[in-house]
């Protein structure tokens, strides 16, 4: 295989490593939002339903997760899976796990707020709603920044545990070609790909972080 | 908020920018070398049909799902233009020519090989499949290779038959044949017992490496597996003459999978009849290991 035919292997296999990071983040960052309400939640029950939840994903392998989400319904319910259901079985297992760490990242953002912020914005006049979303989530979101691009960068390398479910993101590719030309070269070829995506990534959030700097 | 949607925008942006640059790298290369991009193009066509296959069924031919492991050449492996190609995924696409099916290669990882099957995500593992040993777990076909579990050596290790593998660290692909066969009590465990380590790998690559470097002393392997391997990395490894065993490879289905099993059993014979079989194993270079013959 030509070094230029591996290239263009890879870049392919990047695609849908791209693919699974966008829809990802797409569903995990609304979704961490709603679940770190429900962990902050004054309601015993729900936040003890969500710290539970928060638990189970923090502290089982992705892999594994990723597993019971494709083979569970046939497993559970005799369901038939197969084709399409692959990449939404990746999407959901990855959504749902990372969902659980933004949530926890938001919470440390939002509690982090002081208390004051709530009574002037109440005295103002400011609804419960409005004093959220047009006070305290910018403030959070600025916070938050640096903590998010941990997460997002992990997750860029986590695209590589798709090849449990046989998806053929970038890295199982590398593993073909690695096996098929019987030597290493792809796998450098492959972190030079996860590096300067990464590096993009990277610099994208720094950017939004120095934008984010008004008031200073 | 807005930032927020804005970065959640951008980062959408970069991934779907990164998509366009390597999808026109792709069409660049198609236009610069006809041959490859024609090749390249079908690759593209047939992925596009994987992805689509519970969405569309426009047309009326019956899938057949083939899993198998990509990284096993010469049975299984991704060719020089990208596509899947070996010795069974041929074989495999003969049999789908003569029953006017269509065939879905899937290549799956080897360890969740029971799962795919059993949850039907893939309709039979062809993909050099020992039979031995695993008799009553899977439908299967009538066997068309005889394989043997061999020993590769380092040729300057001085280890000349099985016997001098005692005391040594001998690696063996998890959840292979080779493996169980060296677990086996009825099989190979008495020889394995004299080992000072059997160690287990992921892939060849690092199988190969960890011999060259010494830290492992042999490693056990199907000798199909073993030829490619030795000629795709010329001088310095040898086969031990000695066997492990000899085994056949089969078609596995799902147990109580009869039906299918049988139409492709019987294409198998008339495969074999009309010399399919026998080309087949000349392009791959395991003709003397092919069992399935004319009768």
């Amino acid at each position: 295989m030509s070094f230029q035919m591996m290239l263009m292997q890879l870049a392919g296999g990047m695609v849908k490593s791209i693919s699974i990071f966008a829809w990802t983040l797409i569903f995990s960052l609304p979704l961490g939002l709603i679940v770190s309400f429900g962990r902050m939640s004054s309601n015993k029950l729900l936040g003890g339903v969500v710290k539970f939840y928060i638990s189970v994903m923090r502290g089982t392998p992705l892999m594994l997760q990723l597993l019971v989400v494709y083979f569970g319904p046939y497993y559970l319910f005799k369901m038939h899976i197969g084709g399409a259901y692959r990449f939404i079985a990746i999407i959901l297992g990855f959504s749902v796990n990372y969902a659980a760490y933004f949530a926890e990242i938001f919470r440390s953002g939002i509690e982090s707020m002081p208390k004051g912020q709530y009574e002037a914005a109440q005295i103002l006049g400011y609804s419960k709603n409005q004093t959220f979303f047009k006070i305290i989530l910018p403030q959070v979101v600025k916070r938050i920044l640096p903590a998010i691009t941990n997460e997002v960068i992990t997750l860029v390398k986590d695209t590589s545990l798709a090849f449990s479910l046989a998806y053929l993101e970038m890295f199982s590719i590398t593993k073909q070609i690695a096996a098929k030309e019987t030597t290493f070269v792809p796998f450098i070829v492959a972190g030079l790909f996860y590096y300067i995506f990464n590096f993009v990534v990277a610099m994208v959030m720094e950017n939004l972080e120095n934008r984010m700097k008004y008031y200073k | 908020m807005k930032k927020f949607a804005a970065v959640l925008m951008s980062v959408i942006m970069v991934a779907s920018l990164a998509g366009c640059g390597s999808s026109s790298a792709s069409k660049a290369a198609s236009g610069s070398a006809p041959s490859s991009g024609a090749a390249s193009s079908k690759n593209a066509s047939a992925s596009a049909n994987k992805s689509s296959a519970n969405t569309e069924n426009m047309s009326d031919k019956k899938k057949f799902v083939v899993g198998f492991d990509a990284e096993y050449p010469p049975y299984g492996y991704m060719d020089d233009d990208g596509q899947y190609v070996g010795f069974d995924l041929d074989l495999a696409q003969a049999v789908c020519d003569m029953e006017g099916w269509e065939l879905v290669k899937t290549p799956i990882d080897w360890d969740s090989k029971d799962m795919e099957l059993n949850s039907g995500s893939i309709d039979c593992i062809w993909s050099g499949f020992t039979i031995n040993g695993r008799e009553s777990d899977y439908q299967w076909t009538q066997p068309y290779v005889d394989n043997s579990q061999v020993m590769v050596v380092s040729d300057d290790s001085g280890i000349s038959s099985l016997a001098d593998l005692k005391g040594k660290t001998v690696g063996v692909q998890s959840a292979s044949a080779a493996l169980t066969l060296l677990q086996d009590p009825k099989g190979q465990k008495d020889l394995a017992d004299t080992f000072a380590k059997l160690q287990e790998f992921g892939d060849y690559n690092s199988a190969f490496v960890e011999l060259q470097s010494g830290s492992i002393d042999a490693v056990a392997m199907d000798v199909g597996v073993a030829n490619y391997q030795l000629k795709s990395r010329g001088e310095g490894y040898k086969i031990l003459d000695e066997a492990l065993n000899t085994e056949q490879y089969g078609v596995g289905f799902k147990k109580g999978n009869t039906e299918l099993c049988d139409i492709v059993n019987a294409d198998l014979t008339k495969l074999a009849g009309d010399g399919t079989v026998a080309k087949l194993a000349d392009k791959y270079g395991i003709s003397d290991l092919v069992c399935l013959k004319a009768k």
